[in-house]
């Protein structure tokens, strides 16, 4: 790990007062374990709505996709819509955990644990709704290349093949690599913990010892893995943003999708981490761990990629125009000034105008602004994948055959049910493993020494 | 503690004077010290004096077997039962590239892991352990014939162990 | 056609069981639940080949000529009977519903009687029948009335027969659309008791005067046929079509012309360019034409021009045109029944005379028996009623109680009869009313004949086994008489001792023969008719002179209401009997695209002016009564004119009319005009009530945005040469070559792994021409479709939500319309292109819809997992979706096949499941069923041998399959034309099928 970097390089807690490892595996370790009874009633809630999620999930599933509210043209609404945008909150964490890591930006190790895991439940999230938007989900395994009695294979030339692969790609390496970075911390807590939890980090921590022959493959096998993670997150958005850029439809169709994409997912993902990490530092009492230093380095990372996909709002706009295609512009103009211009501008504004605060250093150092800007951005890049799917495909090449969509309380309860599913495991996650990681923060401290180092 | 062999076990505070005492044991013909440390060290890492670690060639067979997969996988499949889409060749390579892409990816990181697992099980040495290996200490451990220890245990001492055990 | 040896086995053996179950059950399910639904297997029926039965369809007074497509015993589909003279082959998108009215889940099951409480309970035939004959014997004959619907046949003749026996004469007929002013106008102008025929097909100059000749008036496949091959574009020339209507009707949309008149004075405008010809163009003039010249004297253009609103150069511009070529001028149809309406039919005769199109394009033949009947009979017999004269009423045919305006009464006059026996087939307004009902077999169940027009006798057979407990109202009557004994069981006592209604049909059939001439034994002569459907010839055309003494009553001056309201028949629904049909229901109307529901069109102007947006629900209210119905914003209109169609609005008739929309009879007055019909215009005030609804229609946006989806040019503009300049197309079979080349190699490949060797026909690429100069939007394609392959229905919720499922739709798109341009209308049917790069195919990730090697666009619907990606893909949105389990009953919300409605599904076509994608696919099963029999016949296919639904029933034979890549075929050719082009052509997504350009011919030299 961060073995070749030299601890004063660290923007860390470590240049106030350094704590000390002790303190550090002590407040960490303090974290978990003993709910108190807000987190039972929270929990509590998210399973109540996860509940009607499932519940609204079946009747679907029993009647039909009509319950949703589809209506033809647009044949891909929410669920699409939240598919995308549960991919898009994943990327953030494999980029704060894998490509800041090969960077070796030493402010990540404090955040990168929370922002990884949610990556890994993110993309649990966004998984289901390929599945829950089929109209035969019970088929759903006929996209996987199995050997079969009809003797077919899947059309490899099909952007939601591409899907198939690329998200449950996505989906191991990242869980892998979460599991990897946990395993010291899980040892660590197990040489605390005591009754049943030590048995359970006992057999999860798979023997760790810390011993030099184990660090030794462990280093690199991260190293590896974060390697391989930074051009997968790159892919995956990518290969998301194709399933609309493949397509013939007018507002799909455009090349720049796939960087216009990747940055959004990245921008939507930050967002989410300040969302989450915010709450947490205060419950945990991590102040010291994540500093107003984290938010900053945070929030310029939000401030750059929304400065791009703001430039990617104004290019599509622009290339309609420049284009000349009247097709392409009536497109645009419906979505700007047609029956959705109030969705179209919820995401200019959200994710277009609102991040432009963040060029004052007031706003990028104070958290509860911080806060609330990344609520607005969460919404706005929800609306974002909205408008593109929805608006786009209300409006295509055949006048006759244009309409309109609005929503049912099937879409809106599932919808609701995968922010409950998300919540669930996050909440489980936060209560049993460390949010932030002992080793990792541990690194960035000095190690004391007798003598002074010998440059 | 069992099911290793007896040896010594101490405990450093200071990372300097466990390097410097691993250092001096294998001066002294000690060749499989072990030392435990909570976060990776290179100090500990030079004095215990490894070459580096061969799981990275697990990540280059992986990732490549996976790029060779999913090139046989799409083409054989697209050729075993040839449909026209679109009109589009039947074997399309290019876009068969983003299944390759991704299997590359899953098959070197599978490979990685598996890589991990093997060398750190392979590679491992019975060896006594204290839970504050985990926290804040660096652990050293010295296998040692009963007769050997009494040198051994005054030689860590005098590098500056918080704590030196004889462990049976 | 099998021949008729072993069809009459066969309906021996249909009679055996029939009967025998019917005295084993009343309840009909257990005896049809089987799968082959008879006992006997018979030698003509091989299973999975179908048997095709002659018939007439009796869904409106046309009577055109059908096929019965049998299979397995059940009646599938109705095609037309190509050898039948008045619809050679085509039929309307009522004739192809009409077996939805044989499989109504709401047909009456079995004889019914109503009870102490008023409810119906079921009773035996033998206690029925026995109840009709205490009554009849208790009853003075004076006061014994027979109400009938336009039987126009031996029927007609048995009821007549039946009661002159009985020693009444009280037979009245009643059809809604009988165009009394029509009648009236003839004998008024001619003399003549009879309706010409009107031959569109030799009518250069076509001017129509409200008549919505391709919709409902008199024969509109006939006229359809006639109105293409004149109207048609070819090499150069094409008749010239103009519109005479406050309203722009669906037949309005192919005029080249629209010429909105003030409401109720399209008659003043015809007498003006009559009056025009007679002063300046008599040319084709027959000599006594002169004589009118002082008739016509006080319609001299320029006095009218303030009354009809028409400029006099208009009026003498189309007198000029008229007068030129040969022309034929239609008299106003049901929907410009006015108070002037016969003004009207007398002004147009005495403009067809001057014309000289008398005898040309307007053939009196000697009049056909029967007619339409008039409303005044109606209101003769309701007075009756009250005046208690009726002591035993029976009603065959016709709903009164609907169909009639509601300030007549039907219903509490019905009151006061004691007796009243209705014949229906489902409980409709009037049967509701009835003490006995004593449901009649389908028409496609018995043995009837009707005669559409003098010259054609058509027949009707059983094509199957009845499906509920019903007799034939003829058996019915004679059984009756029988029993009664007397004159009248002594009349019928004759008629072949068991043969009842079937005999007495052959005994009108033996006259006829003997009529004919013809020598052969009866037998053969039956067995003939039988399989041709019938029988027709030419009558020589009879001479007529107009009457030296015409007057014309002067117009009466229209005020009262703020608007005036036009009620018009439902090109859908009719006067409302197709109501009770889903598939009609669920047919857009061809001019607002609305479905399941009433409307009330209002100029978008107008609207604006109240204040009113489309959805809005508005109160109509005329002297007469008032509606409620949501407005629809419709540019072809008069600003000062609403209009309402007619057909909804029931208050029984079943499931899927009961208490839908408005019955705009409300608005209409009881009171006949003087030539003895109903006046379907009222002064009415139209006012907002508040609510708002999201009408169930099909139509996103009704401008096509310049993107060339339905393209026209101009007779002139092509003379100058605008088809050369247009971007062209590759010849045909539009396929890249690189893909023919992978065709070619899966083709190969496909037949080396199939056992049944290669098809007859390899290099094919089907496709599709639709010629857009011949289109009406008349929309038979579209339950013709539906028919074929198992279209489900949905309901107007679903419709309202745009998931309607119509594999076919008929676009209609507006042009022009602002200040000062004039409103065009265009019609496309718009299907699956099966594009030779299709965008819906690579996208699917499971291979569900695929290239075929004959250039199809496959689609697999069992493979289908619903990613809906191919629909999103498609840029002609022609992929239907099943939103919800439309095929099983689990679910009734949604299930569109209540039983006995899944018989009608078509064995050869897969019924789709919940949660799959489908869409058109060429009829498929046709082609495959095709190719087999041309492999079994050991030839290759020829161009014709396949034949897709939509062409089939084309009634203006605008739609032509085939295969492009023989150069020979007449789809290969019309591909080249110079008309040609495909929608969306520059997606290079390279469409199967070819478009001809709507041609518009606006007068002048052209």
């Amino acid at each position: 790990m961060a073995t070749t970097m030299r601890p004063d390089a660290a923007p860390s807690p470590a240049h106030h007062h350094h704590p000390t490892y002790h303190e550090v595996t002590r407040d960490i370790a303090a974290t978990l374990g003993h709910p108190k009874r807000g987190y039972f009633i929270l929990f509590g809630f998210v399973l109540l709505v996860l509940a009607a999620g499932i519940v609204a999930l079946l009747y679907q599933i029993r009647r039909g996709l009509g319950v949703a509210g589809y209506s033809p043209p647009v044949m891909w609404a929410v669920y699409v819509t939240t598919f995308v945008f549960w991919v898009g909150i994943a990327h953030s964490g494999t980029l704060i955990s894998a490509i800041l890591y090969l960077f070796r930006s030493a402010w990540r190790t404090s955040v990168y644990r929370t922002a990884e895991a949610m990556t890994v439940f993110a993309v649990m999230t966004a998984g289901l709704f390929p599945l829950i938007h089929l109209g035969r989900l019970w088929y759903a395994y006929w996209l996987f290349p199995y050997p079969n009695q009809r003797g077919l294979w899947v059309n490899f030339k099909s952007p939601l093949v591409w899907d198939v692969f690329a998200v449950s790609t996505y989906f191991t390496v990242s869980t892998l690599f979460l599991i990897v970075g946990l395993i010291p911390d899980v040892a660590a807590i197990r040489d605390r913990a005591t009754g049943w939890r030590k048995k359970l980090y006992t057999i999860t921590a798979l023997g760790w010892r810390g011993a030099d022959y184990q660090w030794r493959h462990y280093v690199k096998a991260y190293l590896y893995l974060a390697a391989l993670a930074t051009p997968l997150v790159l892919s995956v958005h990518s290969v998301v943003s194709w399933d609309f850029a493949m397509s013939i439809v007018p507002g799909w169709h455009a090349t720049i999708f796939a960087p216009y994409f990747v940055a959004g997912a990245i921008y939507s993902g930050v967002a989410m981490v300040i969302t989450l990490m915010v709450p947490l530092r205060k419950v945990f009492r991590l102040e010291r761990y994540i500093t107003v230093v984290h938010f900053e380095n945070l929030s310029k990372l939000l401030l750059l990629t929304g400065m791009i996909v703001a430039y990617s709002y104004l290019v599509e706009y622009f290339i309609a125009w420049y284009g000349g295609n009247p097709i392409e512009r009536a497109t645009f103009w419906n979505r700007a000034f047609g029956d959705y211009w109030w969705a179209s501008w919820t995401m200019i504004l959200c994710n277009g105008a609102l991040p432009w605060l963040l060029w004052f250093r007031k706003i990028r150092r104070s958290i509860p602004a911080l806060f609330v800007l990344s609520l607005f951005v969460n919404l706005g890049m929800w609306f974002e994948r909205y408008v593109i799917i929805v608006v786009s495909l209300s409006h295509e090449y055949e006048p006759y055959a244009m309409g309109n969509y609005t929503p049912t309380w099937v879409d809106w309860t599932i919808l609701a049910g995968s922010f409950a599913w998300f919540f669930m495991w996050f909440l489980l996650f936060a209560k049993n493993f460390p949010t932030v990681s002992i080793t990792e923060v541990k690194e960035i401290i000095p190690w004391p020494r007798r003598r002074e180092v010998r440059a | 503690m069992s099911g290793h062999p007896g040896g010594v076990l101490a405990a450093f505070r200071h990372v300097d004077d466990a390097a410097q005492a691993i250092r001096d044991l294998r001066a002294k013909g000690f060749a499989d010290v072990t030392a435990y440390t909570p976060v990776p060290n290179q100090e500990i890492a030079a004095a215990i004096g490894r070459q580096s670690s061969p799981v990275r060639l697990w990540t280059l067979l992986g990732g490549l077997t996976g790029l060779g997969l999913g090139l046989v996988m799409t083409l054989w499949m697209s050729l075993d039962y040839p449909i026209v889409v679109g009109g589009k060749p039947i074997p399309s390579v290019i876009p068969y590239i983003v299944i390759m892409f991704e299997l590359t990816i899953l098959c070197g990181a599978l490979a990685t892991i598996t890589g991990l697992i093997v060398h750190a099980v392979r590679s491992r040495r019975p060896a006594a352990f204290d839970p504050r290996f985990t926290d804040d200490h660096i652990g050293v451990f010295v296998p040692c014939a009963p007769e050997g220890r009494g040198a051994v245990q005054q030689l860590l001492q005098a590098a500056g162990a918080e704590e030196v055990r004889i462990e049976a | 056609m099998t021949d008729g040896m072993n069809r009459r086995k066969f309906l021996k053996v249909l009679g055996v069981t029939g009967g025998g179950a019917a005295a084993m059950a009343g309840c009909s399910t257990e005896r049809v639940e089987k799968l082959i639904p008879y006992l006997v297997p018979l030698e003509d029926q091989i299973p999975g080949l179908a048997t095709y039965y002659a018939s007439t369809c009796r869904e409106c007074p046309a009577g055109c000529g059908v096929y019965l497509r049998v299979r397995e015993g059940r009646a599938v589909k109705v095609e037309g009977n190509p050898d039948h003279p008045v619809n050679r082959g085509r039929v309307c998108a009522r004739g192809q519903a009409s077996l939805q009215g044989t499989y109504n889940p709401d047909r009456i099951r079995g004889p019914m009687e109503r009870t102490l409480t008023g409810t119906f309970a079921p009773i035996t035939w033998e206690a029925a029948i026995t109840r009709v004959v205490e009554r009849l014997k208790g009853a003075p004959a004076g006061s014994l009335w027979f109400l009938t619907g336009n039987e126009g046949g031996s029927f007609d003749r048995l009821v007549r027969d039946w009661l002159s026996a009985l020693g009444s004469s009280h037979a009245v007929t009643f059809e809604p659309f009988a165009y009394e002013a029509l009648w009236q106008a003839n004998r008024a102008v001619f003399g003549i008791d009879a309706i010409p025929s009107y031959r569109l097909g030799d009518a250069e100059c076509l001017v129509s005067f409200g008549a919505d000749f391709l919709e409902t008036w008199l024969s509109p496949v006939e006229h359809a046929r006639g109105f293409a091959a004149a109207h048609g574009y070819h090499d150069g020339r094409m008749g010239r079509y103009v519109h005479v209507e406050p309203r722009l009707s669906m037949t309005a949309m192919s005029a080249d012309e629209w010429i909105a008149p003030v409401p109720g004075t399209e008659g003043v405008l015809a007498l003006a360019m009559a009056h025009v010809i007679v002063n300046h163009h008599l040319e084709r003039a027959p000599a006594d034409a002169v004589q009118l010249r002082g008739l016509l004297q006080p319609y001299e253009p320029d006095q009218v021009a303030g009354r009809t609103g028409v400029p006099a150069e208009t009026v003498h511009r189309l007198a000029a045109e008229f007068a030129a070529r040969p022309s034929l001028a239609l008299p106003g149809g049901a929907g410009t029944q006015h108070r002037d309406a016969q003004l009207t039919a007398v002004a147009v005769n005495l403009l067809n005379y001057v014309a000289g199109n008398v005898g040309r394009t307007v053939v009196f033949e000697p009049a056909a028996s029967g007619g339409n009947g008039s409303y005044v009979g109606v209101a003769d017999l309701v007075a009756a009623a009250r005046r208690n004269e009726i002591g035993v009423l029976f009603v065959h045919g016709a709903n009164p109680a609907y169909a009639t305006p509601p300030g007549l009464g039907v219903a509490e006059a019905l009151a006061a009869v004691p007796f009243k026996v209705s014949f229906a087939r489902c409980l409709d307004e009037t049967a509701a009313l009835a003490d006995l009902v004593l449901p009649d077999h389908d028409p496609y169940e018995q043995w009837n004949d009707y005669t559409p027009r003098a010259g054609v006798r058509s027949l009707l057979q059983p094509v199957m086994q009845p499906v509920f407990d019903t007799r034939q109202t003829g058996d019915v009557l004679i059984d009756v008489a029988r029993r009664m004994g007397g004159a009248l069981g002594a009349r019928f006592a004759g008629a072949a001792p068991e043969g009842g209604y079937k005999a007495y049909l052959q005994e009108r059939w033996g006259e006829l023969q003997r009529e004919l001439a013809d020598r052969r034994p009866f037998d053969e002569f039956w067995r003939e008719a039988v399989q041709r459907g019938g029988v027709w010839r030419d009558l020589p055309a009879s001479p007529v002179r107009v009457a030296r003494d015409i007057a014309l009553n002067p117009p009466t001056p229209t005020g009262g209401g703020r608007f005036t309201a036009i009620v018009y028949p439902s090109p859908t629904l009719y006067d409302g009997r197709g109501a009770n049909r889903p598939w009609l229901q669920e047919l857009p109307d061809p001019v607002t695209k609305v479905t399941w529901g009433t409307c009330v069109e209002l100029h978008p102007d107008t609207a604006s002016g109240l204040g009113l947006a489309e959805g809005d629900v508005v109160e109509v209210r005329s002297a007469a009564g008032a509606i409620e119905a949501p407005v629809y914003l419709y540019p072809g209109l008069r600003p000062d004119v609403v209009a309402v169609p007619l057909g909804q609005g029931h208050t029984a008739y079943g499931r899927y009319a009961d208490g839908r929309g408005a019955n705009a009879l409300r608005l209409l007055g009881p009171e006949p005009a003087a030539f003895g019909g109903v006046v379907r215009y009222a002064d009415v005030t139209v006012a907002a009530t508040g609510a708002h609804v999201v009408l169930a229609k099909t139509e996103g946006k009704n401008r096509q945005l310049d993107r060339g989806i339905a393209q026209a040019v101009t007779v002139a503009g092509i003379a100058a040469g605008a088809l050369e300049h247009k971007f062209h197309l590759p010849e045909a079979a539009p396929i890249p070559e690189r893909e023919e080349r992978i065709l070619d190699e899966v083709a190969r490949k496909q037949r080396e792994a199939t056992k049944y060797g290669p098809y007859a026909f390899e290099t094919s690429r089907w496709g599709l021409a639709i010629d857009l100069a011949k289109c009406t939007g008349c929309s038979a394609c579209v339950v013709a479709c539906s028919a074929e392959n198992n279209v489900p229905f949905v309901g107007e919720a679903q419709v309202a939500r745009r998931r309607e499922m119509q594999w076919i739709r008929i676009e209609r798109y507006f042009e022009g319309g602002g200040p000062g341009e004039p409103l065009e209308a265009r019609f496309v049917p718009m299907l699956c292109q099966q594009c030779g790069n299709a965008p819906c195919e690579p996208v699917c990730p499971v291979f569900a819809t695929y290239h075929t090697p004959d250039g199809l666009n496959g689609q697999a619907y069992n493979r289908c997992v619903g990613t809906r990606y191919c629909s999103n893909n498609c840029p002609y949105k022609v992929r239907y979706f099943n939103w919800y389990d439309q095929s099983t009953p689990d679910d009734p919300r949604t299930f569109a096949w209540e039983e006995p409605l899944h018989w009608l599904l078509n064995p050869d076509v897969t019924v789709r499941s919940k949660g799959v994608m489908e869409k058109c696919t060429f009829c498929v099963q046709r082609i495959r069923g095709a190719q087999n029999e041309a492999r079994v016949a050991g030839r290759d296919l020829a161009d014709g041998d396949v034949v897709t639904a939509c062409q089939q029933t084309c009634p203006a034979d605008a739609i032509v399959f085939g295969n492009l890549t023989d150069a020979g075929s007449r789809v290969a050719r019309l591909a080249a034309d110079p008309r040609r082009y495909r929608v969306l052509e520059s997606l290079n997504t390279q469409p199967a099928v070819t478009y001809l350009m709507k041609v518009r011919n606006l007068g002048g030299e052209a």
